[in-house]
């Protein structure tokens, strides 16, 4: 039982947790452009100001779509700390996403439907490599089931080291950071698909976006198998890699994007299935 | 619940040239810069109106922009300030009287802080900002609407302008 407790903690707690890595994250992102960054519960700030706001909708739809991909997301997150299918927590995230994108070109702003058409393309470009991924998994530990890889003796990492590298590679597109955040593109796009929503029901995406996180850094604990420390090493790896990443590239265009994850990660992630399917 | 003392740390920023020189908007991106850095007061730089909680206009009120400038008012979800930032946006600066211009933003939306400077410094939009987050608290979640929508244009004798010929807004929201 004491196995069963740890994941229904984690997820009750997984927006908080979200919530503060999304803080870290902003101070260690603000220190390294020398700057001191703003406090630690910064995210939390954000979302009891947000609360206060008056509501302002496009339509009830497009509210409900919002509030569905967070708890859609969070169920995805759910199934995975659980140890559920890796297939069906992929195509999970994947329904998060579409509701997201529905939502997206439910509106009439341009903007939003430039985001949407985005982020389409970016599941596009990380989708394959996540599904081959699983079948590695699949192909070691003989089951599609997250806890055949949360409990295996051997961690993954050994054995699927190149699959791993893919994922480092797919990850920032996934949680949308600087080389691949065509899709929210602050900048230009001025967020992309959560443009039009606001007040409360911005809460739910901006939520949503912290669970992205836990998930993300979930993904990565699959490959430390039962060693603890070394998936708190991963993570922790991860964790400096991506904001580091995200400071100093540029960002690319799309067609970039899909190229070099349909080049490079999903090639790197189909030479380990090669590898472990005949080894 | 005293949710309305979560707005003064979390304000986020949206800023709009309402036809200025691009003066004061490089100081506005300098507030972002490590040197004063306002992000440690948890003040972001939205593009996006519908996310923001101030109003950072810059620039004196072209015939073009004016509407804009509305339309971008009324989708802030309340409670919002505005603060008019540098001589141009306060009272038409240097071109005041011009034919192509308006004299200051306050003649469409309310006003609520204004800083003077031309360019204004830095240290004076991170102090008008904090001038108007005491404001912000204070607010409530009630519609507010643009003066324009509502009232006639403030007219000076002096003033050779061209909006006495100028058509009337309309309203962007029915």
């Amino acid at each position: 039982m004491n196995n069963l407790w740890i994941p229904i903690i984690l997820i009750i707690l997984a927006p908080f947790i979200g919530g503060l890595v999304y803080g870290f994250e902003r101070i260690i992102k603000a220190r390294m452009q020398r700057r001191i960054g703003p406090p630690l519960l910064q995210p939390f700030y954000d979302f009891l100001k947000l609360a206060d706001k008056r509501k302002m909708i496009i339509h009830s739809a497009h509210a409900f779509l919002g509030i569905m991909h967070f708890v859609s997301l969070w169920f995805a997150l759910g199934v995975l700390l659980l140890g559920g299918d890796l297939i069906l927590v992929i195509f999970l995230h994947l329904l998060s996403t579409a509701l997201l994108i529905l939502a997206a070109y439910s509106t009439r702003s341009i903007f939003s439907h430039l985001g949407a058409n985005r982020t389409a393309i970016s599941i596009l470009a990380y989708e394959p490599v996540l599904i081959i991924i699983a079948v590695s998994i699949f192909i070691l530990t003989g089951s599609f089931d997250a806890a055949a890889a949360f409990q295996s003796e051997q961690p993954l990492l050994y054995k699927m080291p190149l699959a791993f590298i893919a994922l480092l590679l797919v990850l920032p597109i996934k949680l949308k950071k600087s080389p691949f955040d065509v899709a929210e593109a602050h900048q230009e796009l001025t967020g992309g698909v959560e443009l039009e929503f606001s007040g409360i029901f911005y809460e739910a995406v901006y939520t949503a976006k912290w669970l992205d996180y836990v998930f993300c850094y979930a993904l990565v604990y699959l490959f430390a198998g039962n060693n603890m420390l070394l998936g708190a090493g991963l993570i922790v790896f991860t964790f400096f890699y991506l904001n580091a990443l995200d400071n100093s590239t540029a960002r690319v265009n799309y067609k970039q994007m899909l190229r070099f994850s349909l080049a490079v990660s999903f090639s790197l992630a189909f030479i380990n299935l090669l590898i472990n399917s005949f080894s | 619940m005293k949710l309305a003392s979560y707005r003064k740390k979390s304000p986020w920023i949206l800023h709009y040239n309402a036809g200025g020189c691009n003066g004061c908007d490089i100081e506005i991106l300098a507030c972002l810069s490590p040197k004063y850095d306002i992000e440690r007061f948890g003040m972001i730089n939205t593009g996006n109106p519908k996310q923001s909680d101030i109003l950072l206009v810059t620039g004196p009120v072209t015939k073009r922009n004016r509407e804009r400038l509305v339309e971008i008012y009324a989708q802030m979800p309340e409670p919002k300030v505005v603060i008019a930032c540098g001589a141009c946006a306060s009272t038409g600066g240097v071109f005041r009287g011009m034919y192509n211009c308006e004299g200051g933003i306050d003649q469409y939306i309310p006003v609520d802080v204004y800083v003077c400077g031309c360019g204004t410094r830095p240290e004076q939009i991170i102090d008008g900002v904090v001038q108007a987050l005491a404001i912000l608290e204070t607010k409530t979640k009630e519609l507010e609407e643009s003066v324009r929508l509502k009232k006639e244009a403030v007219k000076e004798k002096q003033q050779l302008n061209r909006r006495n010929i100028a058509d009337e807004i309309k309203p962007a929201f029915t």
